[in-house]
């Protein structure tokens, strides 16, 4: 996976490289438009009903705006690779304190391509919010005393992707990236063999296989376990031809990087899909530059495969394990190797022996290795992440998440673990019969329902089919001009990871109702009092005290133990030479628990009866508030 | 214009001429009775501030406009261009067909003379080039990108205001947390242009005392005791009326902790800002490096300590792999007999460690070796085993802080040490301004800084000729029956450097070499690795599904033949090529027959 694929050519300034990649991608681009015109649909529009396209999306966004002029604003907050902004819908009334020193929200949705469902999610938490502020009390104070950030589509082009004739169901933006680093780059992706409009598997009888029918359904996959006397017969790949003839199918294919693989914390350094380096990408680039350029934002909620809200972290602040699509997997395991082809191993004829001195294991301190970044949270954070949790399971009723993914690199562990905010990520949705009136448990209706411990794709298919969501495409013979007899099947790209447009229809208000949650929660500082004693000789003693009548403290634990949340300044606003004794012209605290609790301060200073001293209280997550004082 | 130098013009002229036709021309074997004159003069015992380094920089471009291109890389927040010297012989190759030296310095604004000897190598090698066969030689052979300085802000701030002892760059940071940025810099209250120390004379309520030995130094005094100072730390004010002095200067930050392999955030790496390459200098860095695949070689120069510098930057990062340590062993042990008073040191066992450094990034990320000299050791102040020896005898005028003084005295002419000055201070009341100047310490006295850059560049020369360096032999064709041909060909690397180190064969982020065979009516049947061709043996078969372009991931070591084995079919001409992002590619022919 090198990191440039323009390699060869001759370049005298950094500039040349974005200038080259642009003629790359142009004809790229208009032969993917040429393809839309000619099939103006997506692959299975049927499911896709009621999912909005960039244009829908952008236009839908525009409505909103239009239609609350007063209440939202539209922000470009940077332009994709293919030309698309990244929208940032600001939610909150115009009118009252400065956005900027409000407490906010941050919500953003749909860093993976594939994961149009979040997307619409957080368009449909937007409108619910819009629509309602006039009738619901508590959306009308969160929007009079708070501010949403809402970044609805953070990877459009990612997102566009599923728009195309054919669906890959991939996650990644359009970057070109050499993923199998064999010198050539996006040479060998899949291909529609069967020309249903997306790609699936394809399963190969092989008696070197990994992989048998999974006997509890017969439309999935397992791998063969031999402790059970179980034996593999069959082969997985993507559907799809070896273009390049290096024996791996489609293990390099159009893009690009994983946006919510691109972020700093536990970042996947080399890793398919994360880039060539932390926050390389147009797109993670603009929410970073936004988020660090807002340090009002409080609270992020991102909608994508990560979870801590159906799941709470455990008691040691760790996130409960991610079950993806095993399907998925197996086929993604079939391309693991292509990159490490070409390893030699042979010496010969060295002209020398290098020695082994004090240059690598030699050293002249043996210091501990320094301290290490928090992966846990915080104990001290802990109940506000279970408090939130509990509260969206009460709101939403989700308690199956769908396919998951490891959070390495996500967006909402930043927000946490390196920004300092409570931080928390959800699909959104759940694997729930979506019907009001069904019997609406998590008991699966599927073929046999499945158990506790069945896998994860059957618990999908089993939702599938109590949901009337036609996800799996039957395995059906095709003669592969590589591999002979192969059969084409498995879930569809689009079903396996987003569900019927009125699941989103239902789970978009209560996510809503969620979100506004949230900004209950926020820390609430103000001056509680103040009081003036004049001791005569011009001499007065000010008091006063801060509190937070918030629910969260003006910063997590973790926010204080990071240095990135600033710590709540309290200022009296005099020439420093009147300040005879006590509190210092500027204080600071670091975090002060909600709820009502207090810093007191205490000023002498010189000064003459009448005089008007302003006090000012500043917490970056928590608002701020200033107190005139006069002297008397 | 005398005979002489008459002569010497003709001579230099003459040389001139042979360069345009013959770029490989061995330097003429006329002696004279003097050194010839440089064809252009530039001061190395002086300091350049930013706006003389591009005057000097364009002056070399406009002499040798042949081989130099003065170009910029983008801005700094500042506005200044981060200006660059590529050194490149068009008639040997475009640029992007030969192995690169990367060459930067100056990214701790106060840590200066890295451009001296940025300047010095760009002139040495311009100079020199028809002359020394070496030289020529490296010219032709490789590509050079120099930056004298990749922090401009930083060093202008160093000449020309406060900026003793300022590593940062200019963005702005809000240091102290209210909500203004950089809003309380350091003051030069007396408007000496010099950042002095601030004491304070509180009889007999002080922790500091005027030395006896030299009434010049202060020193803490013995516990027990009372002395007649505080020192008040460095020259400045209140700025904001918050009560604090010099909380929150410009920056605040360390522009060489930006970068992207094992990048930490703040509470675990200081100043490492919010991401990797979020500054403008960093960013427009690895824009550059990142499209320039051909470099090979990498030196970051620094200040200071007397140190050859490798990675890894912190211990948790692991050791790097044995094969490439045993690469940068040799350079650097070789590097450490080259300069004396440096050694060779790993940077988190030898220095301190550090997180998100630039040479991690373009070991680990871009697969260069990389170095980052510390340039000037103290120890060169008295330099010669004598010296030294009575340097630790207490009773010596030059032993401890007395040394600095009569350094300055005798050598320095008393230029380097500001006398305390009484200063009314708005916050301290009545102070004493004084102490030394910011060129003292970690910058070599400018006398001594020829030898410095000259040592320095030798080392970098000799990294930048050890970049690997591909050539492939004249094929050995061996009928075996009917069409069929076993065709064996050796492939050298002759330098030190393999084509792709092991942990950036082990991070997939170079380019694999290439080793193709073509040919109009040729198959091949099977490709191997031989492993001694002088004995009998099995071959290593090459499992790979496309024999025509085998692909080595892991590169071509250093100082090694490789002799692949084909078995191929067919008759005509083949073509066997070995392409190599930072080796060079190269090809050969042979005939089956």
């Amino acid at each position: 996976m090198h990191p440039m694929r323009q390699s060869a050519k001759p370049f005298t300034l950094a500039g040349d490289r974005a200038a080259y990649r642009r003629i790359l991608i142009l004809p790229a681009l208009m032969l993917v438009l040429n393809v839309c015109a000619l099939a103006p649909r997506a692959a299975n529009a049927q499911d896709m009903a009621g999912y909005h396209s960039y244009d829908q999306m952008t236009a839908a966004l525009k409505d909103l705006v239009r239609q609350n002029p007063e209440w939202a604003r539209l922000e470009s907050t940077g332009k994709t690779l293919e030309g698309r902004d990244i929208w940032m819908l600001e939610l909150g009334s115009q009118k009252g304190s400065p956005m900027a020193e409000r407490p906010a929200l941050l919500v953003a949705a749909n860093f993976e391509g594939n994961q149009l469902a979040t997307s619409e999610l957080a368009l449909r938490m937007a409108r619910h919010l819009l629509e309602n502020h006039g009738s619901d009390a508590g959306i009308h104070q969160s929007l009079v005393d708070h501010v949403y950030y809402i970044f609805p589509r953070v990877n459009p082009d990612g997102a566009e992707k599923m728009f195309a004739p054919v669906q890959t169901g991939s996650a990644t933006n359009t970057y070109a990236f050499d993923d199998d680093n064999d010198g050539r780059t996006d040479e060998d992706g899949p291909e529609d063999l069967n020309g249903d409009g997306m790609i699936t598997l394809m399963r190969v009888l092989d008696p070197n296989g990994e992989y048998m029918i999974d006997p509890a359904d017969e439309r999935l996959m397992k791998k063969a376990d031999p402790k059970k006397g179980e034996s593999g017969t069959y082969s997985l790949y993507w559907e799809g031809t070896d273009n390049d003839n290096d024996g791996f199918y489609n293990e390099d294919a159009a893009g690009g990087v994983d946006i919510n693989r691109n972020f700093q914390h536990e970042y996947p350094y080399y890793q398919r899909g994360a880039g060539p380096h932390m926050v390389s990408e147009r797109e993670s680039r603009a929410i970073m530059d936004f988020t660090i350029a807002h340090r009002n934002i409080a609270m992020v909620l991102t909608l994508g495969p990560n979870d801590n809200l159906i799941s709470a972290p455990n008691n040691k602040g760790e996130l409960a394990k991610a079950a993806g699509v095993d399907l998925f997997s197996f086929a993604d395991a079939s391309m693991a190797d292509a990159s490490t082809v070409g390893m030699v191993t042979i010496q010969t004829n060295r002209f020398f022996r290098g020695g082994f001195g004090r240059g690598g294991n030699s050293s002249s301190n043996s210091g501990g290795g320094g301290r290490r970044p928090a992966t846990t949270v915080n104990n001290a954070d802990l109940e506000y992440f279970t408090t939130v949790s509990k509260q969206y399971g009460e709101l939403t009723g989700i308690k199956n998440a769908p396919a998951l993914s490891k959070p390495e690199g996500a967006f909402f562990q930043y927000a946490y673990y390196q920004y300092g905010v409570p931080s928390f990520s959800t699909p959104g949705w759940g694997l729930t019969a979506a019907k009001a009136d069904s019997t609406a448990d998590d008991k699966p209706r599927g073929r046999g329902g499945s158990s506790s411990d069945a896998s994860f794709d059957k618990k999908l298919a089993d939702w599938m089919d109590g949901a009337g969501v036609d996800g799996l495409v039957a395995w059906t013979a095709y003669d592969h001009p590589s591999l002979g007899n192969v059969e084409i099947g498995g879930f569809k790209p689009f079903d396996a990871v987003n569900p019927p447009a009125s699941v989103l229809d239902e789970m978009g208000p209560k996510n809503a109702a969620f979100a506004q949650y949230l900004t209950t929660l926020f820390a609430d500082v103000r001056i509680a009092k103040t009081e003036v004693i004049n001791h005569g000789g011009g001499v007065f003693r000010i008091k006063a005290e801060v509190e937070n009548a918030g629910f969260l403290p003006t910063s997590t634990a973790h926010g204080v133990t990071s240095r990135s949340v600033k710590p709540t300044m309290v200022q009296l606003g005099i020439d420093p030479a009147d300040l005879l004794s006590g509190s210092a012209k500027t204080s600071f605290f670091q975090a002060l628990d909600g709820s009502g609790n207090r810093e007191s301060y205490e000023w002498l200073i010189k000064g003459k009866r009448g005089d008007t001293i302003e006090l000012k209280v500043v917490a970056q997550k928590g608002g701020s508030d200033t107190a005139s004082i006069t002297l008397q | 214009m005398n005979v002489m130098n008459r002569f010497s013009n003709l001579i230099l002229a003459c040389v001139g001429l042979a360069l345009v036709g013959l770029p490989l021309a061995t330097p003429s074997r006329a002696q004279q009775a003097s050194d010839p004159q440089h064809t252009l003069r530039i001061d190395f015992n002086r300091w350049h501030d930013y706006d003389e380094l591009q005057v000097d920089l364009k002056k070399m471009a406009d002499t040798w406009p042949d081989f130099l291109t003065y170009s910029s890389l983008g801005k700094s927040y500042g506005g200044r261009d981060i200006t660059m010297m590529t050194i490149n012989n068009p008639k040997t190759g475009p640029e992007m067909s030969k192995p690169a030296m990367y060459i930067e310095a100056n990214v701790h604004g106060n840590e200066i003379q890295g451009a001296e000897v940025s300047l010095y190598t760009i002139w040495y090698l311009m100079e020199n080039y028809g002359k020394k066969e070496m030289i020529t030689r490296l010219v032709d052979e490789r590509v050079f990108y120099i930056i004298p300085t990749v922090n401009p802000d930083g060093r202008q701030y160093f000449f020309e205001d406060m900026g003793s002892g300022a590593r940062t760059g200019h963005v702005p940071v809000d240091d102290d947390n209210d909500g203004l940025y950089d809003e309380d810099p350091p003051n030069d209250l007396n408007g000496n242009g010099i950042r002095e120390q601030m004491r304070k004379y509180v009889p007999g309520e002080g922790n500091y005392r005027i030395s006896h030995d030299d009434p010049r130094m202060m020193e803490p005094v013995p516990a027990g005791e009372k002395g007649d100072y505080i020192l008040l730390g460095s020259e400045g004010i209140d700025d904001d009326g918050d009560g604090r002095i010099d909380e929150d200067g410009p920056g605040g930050y360390d522009p060489n902790r930006n970068w992207a392999a094992d990048w930490q955030p703040n509470y675990i790496q200081g100043g490492s800002m919010d991401y990797p390459f979020q500054l403008p200098t960093a960013r427009a860095i690895n824009d550059f490096l990142m499209s320039h695949p051909n470099i090979a070689g990498v030196q970051s120069y620094h200040n200071s300590g007397g140190m050859i510098l490798r990675g890894p930057g912190a211990e948790w990062q692991g050791s790097y792999p044995r094969e490439d340590i045993a690469v940068y062993d040799i350079l650097g042990k070789n590097g450490e007999r080259m300069i004396p008073y440096y050694d060779y040191i790993v940077i988190w066992s030898g220095l301190y460690t550090v997180h998100g450094g630039f040479i991690d990034w373009t070991n680990d990320g871009l697969g260069i070796i990389s170095f980052s000299n510390e340039l000037w050791n103290g120890g060169q102040y008295y330099n010669s085993p004598k010296l030294q020896e009575q340097q630790r005898d207490a009773d010596s005028p030059i032993a401890g802080q007395k040394g600095s003084f009569f350094f300055d005295d005798y050598l320095e002419f008393g230029s380097q040490y500001s006398e305390w000055t009484e200063f009314e201070h708005p916050e301290y009341g009545t102070v004493e301004l004084g102490g030394w100047d910011k060129m003292r310490g970690r910058i070599p006295p400018r006398f001594m800084n020829e030898e410095l850059s000259h040592r320095n560049m030798a080392f970098t020369l000799y990294q930048a000729d050890q970049m690997p360096k591909m050539s492939i032999h004249t094929p050995v064709v061996e009928k075996v029956g009917d069409d069929v041909y076993r065709v064996r060909v050796d492939i050298e690397n002759d330098r030190v450097a393999p084509t792709i180190t092991q942990r950036a064969a082990e991070n997939n982020v170079v380019d694999p070499d290439l080793l193709k065979i073509s040919g109009r009516n040729v198959e091949v049947i099977s490709a191997g690795w031989v492993g001694n061709k002088f004995t009998p043996g099995a071959t290593q078969l090459i499992d790979q599904h496309d024999l025509s372009r085998i692909m080595i991931r892991n590169g071509h070591p250093g100082n090694t033949v490789r002799t692949v084995e084909y078995l191929v079919r067919g008759s005509g001409d083949v073509t066997i090529a070995y392409e190599s992002q930072k080796g060079g590619s190269v090809s050969t022919q042979a005939r089956l027959r």
